[in-house]
């Protein structure tokens, strides 16, 4: 067997789709069954590897072997030293940097799988076959380049890169307001990318660099790895004042500084979660959107938020971070209890699950805010377990819909008794939702309040009413759907086909098999909790 | 020696497979289907009786075994069973009132199109009863805990296409569900302040069974225990969340003997057991453990007074007798309430098995509409009667020692509760002679009476098991013999025996049942006599207390108004926001090409405006 | 003195600037110019003779002011004719060519 690590097996999988993509622009436009094969087949390539690399990973333990770098963009400034340390250029820098660690790899599988479970519901497709798969294997390409990415600029390009495909993803293929959700999307997560740009180039000019010794050269990069070691670092430039240096020190971040760029990327990624005041776009692309597309959404996009919350605002600002826990927290709380209550009072399936995703990620925020290692861990469990039960709902939702041509709550009724396959998974994917035990939602609501009662007892205490509520709407909503007497209209409709029932397993084996076995993405996640996360943790027992 | 002790971790495996066999056969398989499942349970129940035979040994010790589940940093969360006596002695009662229930529903079911699904939940639900019975620790307790109240859920929503049942199944979930959540948040506490962060029973007995001086303090041990009670009062359907368990009476008969009667209502006295070191060491969570059980005792059996739908009435039974055993662990005897659920798991099970009985043949659940089944279904109604006697706490019957067990250790602890415990039983004695008579003497008001025939084999033959048992079951603890309380806390509970206690027990036995014949069997007195007297009595228990339309008006509401006002800000206000802002984006937009319209005076005065701008920000700056 | 100066200079200005930005008839807002660079004038006087360094300067470059205003007048004037045969209008109003 080859190593493994001499392969730039990141760059492939984040290259398998592109050539998927590549191939389908070759196929002709009205071959729906080729093009859809394509498709599968490039999503399954991704996720096989991504299985290999998880296999793999496990050996190394922190997977530093899976670094992958390369110049990208290299200008030479000129600039006057004003360094006397001997430094002679300066040259800005940006780096094809690509890496994964405990964090990114569950969500690089969490990507992979749901994109090739989402390629599979795209069955219900009616138009523009080509352009569809065009655009769906290009927004994997960006999802999955957001996680691997180990430079800011790399980042921001990805970032918007699945901004961009989801923009036409939502407005061509969605349903009737499709138009409007997709403007309203575009704008509101645009705004969310400016605000990161913001923080990332305050970033990058005062943290991000670095000098390289044997040509004394002075580098500005937007790379991850420089920031945050200078920024951990209590004798690099930008911890140290003007008035300790003598004078000039055009590095240095004041503590406002810290703060304010500490926002600037709660704010940013917090649009994307999507934290409380900032939720409204996100309903309108859970309503409008294609249900295979809401899948890649709600199942992934969103976790991009958390992502970015994490790496870049918890890891880089521990400080501010803890200092802004109670506020995260009572956010956490409030979307938690406030996407529980106006769940159950919305008419519309796939709107209860907008909602319900508010609810969830609330509780990830609990979990971030609880600032210990049991917290983390059950954000990064629940961020993965919704994901994978939001795509398993919104995959029977897209199914619903073919068969039953709305998904009103009062119009639906009865349904166990046509497809009792489809209902039977519906339930398990809503007691999943509302954290049955057995299933991984529970592990992740669990451990999240477990670590919040540790530093925030209170919170904990008002977020398990946010138990209760999750099964009243959750219930409500699907025991509405499934159960009771069945319409006439619905008496003739078929259960699911095989190609609609194999995703449903996938995804339900997986829930089935996070909940009963959680180790096998806590002990992943753990290693790097070593590494990276643990001086943030004693941060907080010393303070 | 204890090798099937060991090996006691299978148990809850047969039903898991026969499970996952019922699932992946479909529903094509019927008797197939049948089979699997019973197969499943008597396997289950063969290996729970070995496992109680090694417990009688007295020198056996209780065995655990696990592994870890989640390894977070310093903390660990494991996964594992334990073996105990108590334990040993949960297996044998949900093992056998399984395995009956599979036998009697093999003819019960019989014409459900869906009964091997029926049977896969059955299996579900005997595997997550016995994973609950020999968890290790409250983790994994709790996870089975859960899994059982889904099994209840799916099962009261069996016939899902009636909007009752659907009803009924959200219910049974959602209110479970709020005790559920303080037991959690129990665990969530019990977990920071055990020392080494340790869930596990033996753990748990080790610190708290030290008293006041160990490492938590008084405060942490009444809130933990409160919290942990929660739990239990949700489960086991104590006041004020017992709404969910008349509702759950839809299910199928079975399933209301299995689940609502025997097993799963009785976890909750289960994980009082359990955890009974907290308790005990919190006087304030006993005194509440203790008044909460006498209340409902009281209180349900009193609305069985007034019930006319046989489910229901005996729904209330099951309510109040769990009341009995909570009281019961409150009161410090926890061999008292175990014995209790030990007899009663057999009696009820017995009694709802029959009351099925009757429903099959009858095809209705109103008493009224019964009457004179006692000749047509002999085998029916002489178990019945035999359960009804039990229950009732008529000797030598086993529901009679278990409650005198409870009311001789009442008398001992708190003359209070002791009056209301008689009381409650003499209300048991007068609704079960009321049910009894109505519906196996008298006249036959059954509108066709010609179809009315005694049950089948596979209906019937359970019940007489269960009818031996009920007889049986009592005898081994009795005021003169505690081998059970010995056997069960290895010989440190005392026998609490007293004439006193017998004597009343008795008496408000014979004389609720004669005070029943008198108005029901013979008709001496009039049988409205005591509704005409306090009418609006006879109308708040029939009603329930009203407690279902005072949930609906306070909470229900409340929540669903929270609701809908949250909705409307969410579309109004910030929606709206985000609104406004769009709006205000493009309206400036306009403005600011309405600016550019070509004439040079437009132009200067836009720059005089900048010129100002900028002037006010280099002053401004001075001052900021 | 300097301040009663400037003031004058000041008012002056803001008429012209009014003007300018406000009449419609091109001529006079060719008069409220001249206001303005006159007002201007006025400082530059001033400053030559009460500022923090005296000098001539001033009120040679006032010279030159008023040469140029002169010229800037004619130039004005002429193209004002011109746009008058053209259009029939002095109306400033009328004029948005800047627009298309």
């Amino acid at each position: 067997m080859t190593d493994l690590t001499e392969l730039p097996i990141l760059s492939i999988i984040l290259v398998t789709p592109l050539i998927g993509l590549l191939v389908i622009l070759l196929l002709p436009k009205h071959r729906n069954r080729w093009l859809q094969t394509a498709a599968i087949i490039a999503t399954l390539i991704p996720l096989v590897l991504s299985f290999w690399l998880y296999a793999d990973y496990d050996k190394h333990q922190g997977g530093s072997s899976y670094e992958e770098t390369a110049t990208w963009v290299e200008v030479p400034l000129n600039k006057e030293t004003q360094a006397s340390n001997g430094v002679t250029s300066y040259t800005l820098s940006f780096q094809y940097e690509l890496g994964i660690d405990g964090l990114s790899l569950p969500l690089i599988i969490l990507t992979t799988l749901i994109t090739a479970m989402a390629a599979f519901a795209s069955i219900h497709v009616k138009k523009r076959w080509k352009a569809f798969y065009a655009w769906f294997l290009l927004l994997e390409v960006g999802v999955l380049g957001v996680f691997m990415a180990r430079d800011l600029f790399l980042f921001f390009i990805f970032f918007e890169v699945t901004l961009i495909a989801m923009y036409f993803l939502i407005g061509i293929w969605g349903y009737f307001n499709r138009e409007r959700a997709a403007n309203q999307f575009v704008i509101y997560n645009g705004l969310g990318s400016a605000i990161m740009l913001i923080a990332f180039i305050l970033l990058v000019n005062t943290a991000g660099f670095h000098i390289d010794q044997g040509t004394s050269s002075f580098i500005y990069s937007g790379s991850y790895a420089d920031i945050l070691r200078n920024l951990s670092d209590p004798t690099a430039w930008v911890n140290v004042a003007p008035d300790q240096t003598g004078g000039l020190n055009p590095f240095h971040m004041s503590d406002a500084m810290h703060t304010v760029i500490f926002l600037l990327l709660v704010v940013a990624f917090g649009i994307k979660l999507p934290i409380l005041p900032f939720h409204t776009w996100m309903l309108k692309v859970h309503n409008e959107a294609h249900p295979a597309i809401v899948m890649i959404h709600s199942g992934v996009l969103l976790k991009m938020g958390a992502y970015g919350l994490i790496r870049f605002g918890i890891v880089l600002f521990p400080e501010q971070a803890k200092d802004w826990a109670v506020v995260l927290a009572s956010l956490g709380l409030a979307s938690l209890l406030y996407g529980a209550l106006v769940a159950f009072r919305q008419t519309e399936l796939k709107l209860v699950l907008a909602y319900s995703s508010i609810s969830h990620m609330g509780i990830v925020l609990l979990g971030l805010a609880a600032f210990n290692e049991i917290g983390l861990q059950g954000a990064v469990f629940q961020l993965v377990s919704h994901g994978l039960i939001s795509a398993l709902l919104f995959l029977i939702v897209g199914s619903l819909y073919e068969r039953t041509k709305t998904t009103t709550l009062s119009e639906l009724g009865g349904l166990a008794r046509p497809m009792p396959f489809i209902s039977g998974i519906l339930l398990a994917g809503g007691l999943a939702s509302l954290g049955l035990p057995g299933l991984s939602g529970f592990v992740g609501e669990f451990l999240s309040l477990l670590g919040l009662f540790d530093s925030q007892p209170w919170l904990a205490g008002f977020a398990v009413i946010g138990v209760i509520l999750t099964a009243v709407y959750l219930l409500r909503a699907v025991l509405k759907t499934t159960f009771g007497p069945v319409d006439e209209r619905y008496l003739a409709v078929k259960d699911a086909r095989l190609i609609e029932a194999l995703p449903m397993i996938v995804l339900l084996a997986f829930i089935l098999l996070l909940g009963c076995y959680p180790s096998v993405l806590t002990d992943t996640f753990h290693y790097s909790v070593d590494g990276v996360f643990k001086p943030l943790f004693s941060l907080r027992m010393g303070g | 020696m204890d090798q099937f002790t060991q090996t006691a971790w299978l148990i809850p495996l047969f039903p898991f497979a026969a499970f996952l066999l019922l699932t992946a056969l479909g529903r094509s398989y019927r008797r197939a289907g049948v089979m699997i499942g019973s197969v499943g349970a008597l396997a289950a129940l063969v290996m729970s009786l070995l496992v109680f035979f090694e417990r009688l040994d007295p020198d056996a010790v209780d065995y655990s075994e696990g592994f870890n589940w989640i390894t977070l940093g310093d903390y660990t969360l494991k996964i594992g069973f334990e073996v105990t006596n108590l334990n040993s002695l949960m297996l044998i009662i949900v093992t056998l009132v399984s395995f009956l229930v599979n036998v009697y529903s093999a003819g019960y079911m019989k014409k459900d199109e869906r009964i091997t699904v029926f049977y896969g939940y059955v299996a579900l639900f005997t595997f997550a009863m016995l994973g609950l019975v020999l968890s290790d620790n409250m983790l994994v307790f709790y996870i089975f805990w859960e899994l059982v109240g889904v099994c209840s859920f799916l099962l009261v929503g069996f016939w899902y296409a009636k909007p009752a049942a659907r009803a009924a199944a959200k219910k049974a979930f959602i209110v479970t569900r709020i005790g559920d959540a303080g037991l959690l948040l129990g665990i969530i506490v019990l977990f920071w302040y055990m020392p080494g962060h340790a869930l596990d029973f033996s753990s748990i007995h080790n610190v708290f069974s030290e008293g006041q001086s160990g490492a938590i303090t008084m405060s942490i041990t009444t809130s933990i225990a409160l919290l942990l009670f929660m739990g239990v009062i949700g489960k086991s359907g104590q006041f004020p969340l017992h709404v969910w368990l008349p509702d759950a009476m839809e299910g199928p008969t079975p399933i209301s003997a299995l689940i609502h009667a025997a097993t799963m209502v009785a976890a909750g006295v289960f994980l009082l057991a359990r955890t009974f070191d907290i308790f005990e060491a919190s006087a304030a969570a006993m005194h509440t453990v203790a008044y909460f059980g006498g209340f409902t005792a009281i209180f349900a059996a009193m609305v069985a007074l007034a019930q006319n739908d046989i489910k229901r009435i005996l729904a209330y039974s099951t309510i109040s007798q769990l009341g009995y055993m909570v009281m019961a662990m409150g009161l410090g005897s926890m061999t008292g309430g175990i014995f209790h659920l030990f007899t009663h798991a057999f009696f009820k099970a017995l009694l709802f098995l029959a009351a099925g009985s009757v429903i099959h043949a009858v095809h209705t659940q109103n008493i009224h509409e019964m009457g004179g089944l006692g000749s047509k279904m002999r085998i029916t109604a002489w178990t019945f009667g035999i359960g009804a006697l039990s229950l009732s706490g008529i000797p030598p019957f086993s529901g009679f020692w278990s409650k005198d067990a409870i009311l001789a250790s009442a008398l001992d602890e708190n003359p209070f509760l002791f009056v209301v415990g008689l009381a409650a039983a003499f209300c048991t004695a007068l609704y079960m002679s009321r049910l009894f008579f109505i519906v196996f003497m008298g006249k036959s008001s059954v509108r066709q009476p010609r179809e009315v025939r005694e049950s089948s084999k596979s209906m019937t033959i359970p019940l007489l098991v269960l009818a031996v048992l009920s007889v049986g079951a009592g005898f081994v603890e009795t005021p003169w013999n505690g081998w059970l309380g010995s056997w069960l806390t290895g010989g440190g509970e005392e026998v609490h025996a007293s004439a006193a206690a017998i004597i009343a027990s008795i008496a408000v036995g014979v004389l609720g049942i004669y005070v029943g014949w008198l108005m029901y069997g013979k008709g001496s007195i009039e049988r409205g006599a005591a509704a005409a007297k306090a009418p609006w009595l006879a109308n708040l228990l029939e009603r329930q207390y009203y407690i279902n339309e005072f949930y609906d008006l306070v909470i229900v509401r409340s929540v669903r108004g929270i609701g809908k006002s949250l909705a409307a800000f969410d579309e109004y206000v910030i929606g709206g926001a985000v609104r406004f802002f769009g709006f205000a984006t493009v309206t400036g937009g306009r403005m600011l090409t309405r600016m550019n319209n070509g004439q040079t005076q437009v132009f200067g005065l836009t720059a005089v405006i900048g010129l100002l701008v900028i002037i006010a920000v280099i002053v401004g700056r001075r001052f900021w | 003195m300097l301040p009663s100066y400037l003031t004058m200079a000041a008012i002056l200005f803001c008429i012209g600037l009014y003007g300018a930005l406000v009449k419609r008839n091109a001529v006079i807002v060719l008069l409220s110019i001249e206001l303005m660079l006159n007002a201007v004038n006025l400082n530059l006087v001033a400053f030559s003779k009460y500022g923090v360094v005296p000098s001539l300067t001033g009120q040679i470059f006032a010279l030159f002011t008023i040469t140029v205003a002169a010229a800037e007048a004619a130039v004005g004037v002429a193209v004002l004719i011109a746009l008058f045969r053209a259009r029939g209008t002095v109306n400033v109003d009328e004029f948005d060519e800047m627009r298309r």
